[in-house]
């Protein structure tokens, strides 16, 4: 068995207000103790701002600016560009949003960010919909999936956010899981030492909004990576592959079986979803061949 | 940048909000016993010692080991191991090999010649064994470490009872076993060869000598087969075969044998003839898939060439000229409720013969009740005993076979460590009593498997049939340090902590701090979410109700 490894620094304070179990506050807390003190946050409006903040008080040890949901790697890039001429440039800015404010309402001002490849690390925590609103659909809502605002299930495919960001051929992309937390420290340390645009796009199962329970995030997400559903992948320069999680073991219905917002499925939903996993996952695995 | 009040600026931590007021359950760690404790007859911290195997701790694995039992280099050869059958492990892949690991770790110590710490404190009171088998053997051990004066009284000229004139050497050579009693002897105890407590008055005078008497003479009359004439030279009982060939005398049967009996004790007695050149039959009452002697012996017997009749019995024995004409009838068995109980009824018309030189009858032994008079009661086949071991007269006390029809040498091992500690207490009252585990055996569902492969167990080599043949050498060989390693990995340490830190480390509210040697809830914090459990490895942790905050 693989042991855990990282040092706990204290970065994230107990007393947040994350729901009991919660895979983003668990994600934030090695995210931001393997980045450390020298680091600003930017956040945007979503679960993580709840979790930062609830003002007066502060969950997190570094500076954090709550800006808004369009404009966090905007904001992320001034925030930095001021570093640079305080003479800080080592100090590391972290872009944090949800998935709405990453590939919907704020795609455009990270699209910006990485077209001139500002030096910044985004991290885009990944709970498929717009959860601290009451769970309403995002464009990363992956097709069948019930949220508030699609009660039938959603009708189109998951926005590929990595492929979006790959035709940016920013230097570094990659997904994490809460479920392979060695892996995700490996990354954000591997980004934080890279120049340039860095995004990491992490997988959080919602408990509410995918109806799990408590206890379940990591288990979840396990089955995301486990299923090939959520892949483990680097790409570097938007053009080379690695996989960090190289074999499928579970099938997707053992994934979906798990969430209230899959309980609708029939077995043809399901074997659908499973045709649309083994077809992603030889075209990522294609990629990485032609590396 | 000055940084005055603002309300633009946040001025305190979260640590004020005390989320643990959520909480309705809370994690609760605690060692729990693993199934292959309760089912072990020494109660062996298996979990434990297997952990500390894997972190290349072996003297303080066998440490563990001998806490409970002082042969585990024996046991790691013969132990018929409940452990392995109630392994959690058998759920997900194969069983630990805990039996194969136990002798890996008992030999290094005899490698090393690892002894007993000598007591720390002496007492004066002294108790009597009467018998220096497994059980008697455990029982000084248990009461020398514990600075009890100890005297055995054994009948035959060497210690070990069984373990050196029942079970041959090809599975427990005699240089295991002379060294794993050497080092209970130099803890100080007083050995008595060739004297026999054979009788009632013997016992009483004993039990006046000494504070209390631990009686563990075994099971020592062989059950007779009705309609065998053991007066006959071509008839030699099972158990004074063994005692023989073990003792190295020539055997002085004939070329071919019927072995009458399919337990482990027939089986010996058939394997040893084989190595004796012999061509032996076994016969038995069960059928094949009941023979009572263990699986892997079955299967080795067979191997090494030894033909089974199963299913039927001896009805009269014609000796002639030139050999025994064996009359048997196929029969239909029913098993009973208990270990060792069935009905029979022969099958019409199945009638056939087996031809043979000697007859090797071997079905099994009695104690023998009436040695002692009427002194000690005893209850149905053996002696009784209240649950302190204590028999019918008081400071007499008794386990192993002579108590018990679980004839294995754990079981004696077991009830003599019990026996010891009850003797212990009844000499002197200061000393703690003991416990057998209560809190139920942690199930085979709290162990997250996602943290443990399924790659099948490692199992010791085995020597080649032809080789075996050749020789009284051990069949089953010991453990490579690589397989060792690897199997004690294997173990998902049920209920015991392996501060693998992943509750520490998946705590989403940093509710777990991490101590010098364990872990703690800050129950001011702990939403009570259950990701600490969900993600235990081993079981260690649990969550337990709690409406206390
Ligand atoms: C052939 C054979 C093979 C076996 N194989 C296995 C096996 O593979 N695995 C397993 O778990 N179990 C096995 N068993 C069972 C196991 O050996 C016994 O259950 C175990 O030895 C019982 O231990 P004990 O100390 O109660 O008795 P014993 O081992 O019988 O020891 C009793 C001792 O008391 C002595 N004694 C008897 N009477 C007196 C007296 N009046 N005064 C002084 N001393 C006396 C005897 O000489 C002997 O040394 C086997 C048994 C046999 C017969
Ligand atoms: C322009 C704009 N629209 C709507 C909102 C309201 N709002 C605040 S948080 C949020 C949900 C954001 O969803 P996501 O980014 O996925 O984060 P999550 O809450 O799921 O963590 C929304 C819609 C807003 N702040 N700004
Ligand atoms: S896995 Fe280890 S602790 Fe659990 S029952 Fe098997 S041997 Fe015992
Ligand atoms: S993971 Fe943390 S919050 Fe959840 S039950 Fe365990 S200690 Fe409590
Ligand atoms: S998760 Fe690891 S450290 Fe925590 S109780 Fe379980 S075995 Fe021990
Ligand atoms: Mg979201």
């Amino acid at each position: 068995m693989e042991k855990i490894e990282y040092e706990e620094k204290g970065q994230l304070y107990s007393g947040h207000v994350a729901c009991a179990g919660c895979a983003e506050a668990l994600s934030l807390r090695v995210v931001l103790n393997t980045v450390g003190q020298d680091a600003v946050g930017v956040v945007a409006p979503s679960c993580l701002a709840v979790i930062c903040g609830a003002h007066p008080t502060s969950s997190v040890k570094i500076p954090v600016f709550h800006t808004t949901i369009e404009s966090c790697a905007a904001t992320a890039s001034g925030v930095k560009r001021a570093l640079d001429k305080q003479g800080k440039s080592q100090t590391t800015v972290l872009g944090l949003a949800g998935d709405g404010g990453t590939y919907d309402i704020g795609l455009q001002s990270l699209s910006s960010a990485a077209e001139r490849n500002e030096d910044i690390l985004y991290v885009c925590f990944d709970n498929e919909g717009y959860m601290n609103t009451g769970g309403q659909k995002s464009s990363s809502t992956p097709e069948k999936a019930v949220t508030g605002s699609t009660p039938a299930g959603k009708t189109t495919r998951k926005k590929n956010m990595i492929d979006i960001l790959a035709a940016h051929r920013i230097p570094y992309i990659a997904t994490a899981s809460p479920s392979h937390i060695n892996d995700m420290v490996a990354k954000v340390e591997k980004a934080k030492a890279i120049r340039g645009t860095k995004v990491l796009v992490i997988l959080v199962p919602c408990l509410p909004g995918w109806g799990i329970g408590d206890n379940a995030m990591v288990k979840t997400s396990r089955l995301a990576v486990e299923s090939g559903v959520f892949p483990l992948f680097e790409v570097e320069d938007g053009t080379r592959y690695i996989m960090n999680h190289t074999t499928k073991t579970q099938p997707v219905a053992e994934y979906v079986k798990l969430q209230k917002r899959y309980k609708h499925l029939s077995e043809d939903d399901i074997a659908g979803l499973q045709a649309e996993v083994d077809y992603d996952w030889d075209r990522l695995h294609r990629r990485v061949a032609q590396n | 940048m000055s940084r005055e009040p603002s309300f633009l600026w946040s001025n305190s931590t979260s640590e004020g909000r005390l989320t643990g007021t959520w909480r309705t359950a809370s994690p609760d760690y605690r060692n729990l016993p693993s199934p292959c404790l309760g089912a072990c007859p020494v109660n062996g911290r298996i979990a434990t010692w297997i952990g500390q195997v894997t972190k290349g701790d072996y003297h303080g694995a066998w440490t563990t080991l001998v806490d409970n039992n002082p042969f585990p280099s024996i046991a790691g050869r013969i132990c018929h191991h409940p452990c392995e059958t109630a392994c959690n492990r058998v759920e997900h892949d194969e069983a630990v090999s805990i039996c194969a690991l136990e002798r890996y770790v008992g030999d290094q110590a005899l490698e090393e010649n690892w002894q007993y710490p000598k007591p720390e404190t002496m007492h004066d009171q002294s108790v009597a064994i009467v018998g220096g088998g497994p059980a008697g053997l455990s029982a000084a051990y248990q009461l020398a470490r514990r600075g009890f004066r100890v005297s055995i009284y054994e009948s035959q000229a060497q210690l070990g009872g069984l373990l050196r004139y029942g079970i041959p050497s090809y599975r427990l050579d005699k240089s295991i076993l002379d060294a794993e009693i050497a080092r209970i002897v130099n803890l100080g105890v007083t050995v008595h060869l060739n004297t026999s407590i054979a009788d009632k008055g013997g016992l009483e005078a004993l039990r006046a000598e000494h504070d209390a008497v631990f009686l563990a003479t075994g099971a020592t009359k062989s059950k007779v087969l009705p309609g065998l004439d053991y007066s006959q030279p071509w008839v030699r009982d099972g158990a004074k075969f063994l005692a023989q060939t073990n003792a190295g005398e020539a055997c002085d049967l004939g070329r071919h044998l019927v072995v009458i009996g399919g337990g482990s004790a027939g089986i010996d007695v058939a394997r040893t003839a084989r190595r004796l050149g012999r061509d032996v039959t076994v016969l038995a009452l069960e059928p094949d898939d009941l023979l009572p002697a263990q699986r892997t012996e079955v299967v080795e017997a067979r191997e090494e060439g030894i033909r089974f009749v199963c299913g039927a019995m001896m009805q009269k024995v014609d000796a002639g000229a030139d050999g025994l004409t064996i009359n048997c009838v196929e029969v239909a068995f029913t098993p009973g409720a208990a270990r060792g109980q069935f009905t029979i009824a022969p099958v019409d018309g199945s009638a056939f013969t087996l031809a043979a030189d000697a007859i090797i009858p071997s079905i099994g032994q009695d104690a023998d009740l009436k040695k002692y008079g009427d002194l000690l009661d005893s209850a149905g086949p053996v002696i009784a005993h209240d649950e302190n071991w204590q028999t019918s007269s008081p400071g007499i006390f008794a386990g192993g076979d002579l108590t018990s029809m679980d004839r294995f040498v754990t079981e004696a091992i077991g009830m003599g460590k019990e026996a010891a500690m009850a003797i212990a207490r009844f000499v002197d009252p200061e000393q703690p009593a003991f416990v057998k585990p209560s809190d139920p055996a942690v199930p085979f569902k709290v162990i997250n498997t996602a943290y443990h492969s399924a790659d099948g167990r490692e199992s010791p080599a085995h020597v080649a049939v032809e080789q075996r043949l050749q020789s009284f050498g051990e069949v089953q060989q010991r453990f490579t340090k690589a397989a060792a390693e690897i199997e004690a990995k294997r173990c998902f340490s049920c209920g015991t902590c392996i501060y693998c830190d992943n509750c520490y480390f998946y705590c989403p509210d940093m509710a777990i701090t991490k101590l010098d040697q364990g872990y703690e809830v800050k129950l001011d914090y702990c939403k009570g979410c259950g990701l600490c459990v969900a993600e235990c490895p081993t079981g260690a942790i649990n969550m337990a109700e709690d409406l206390g905050r």
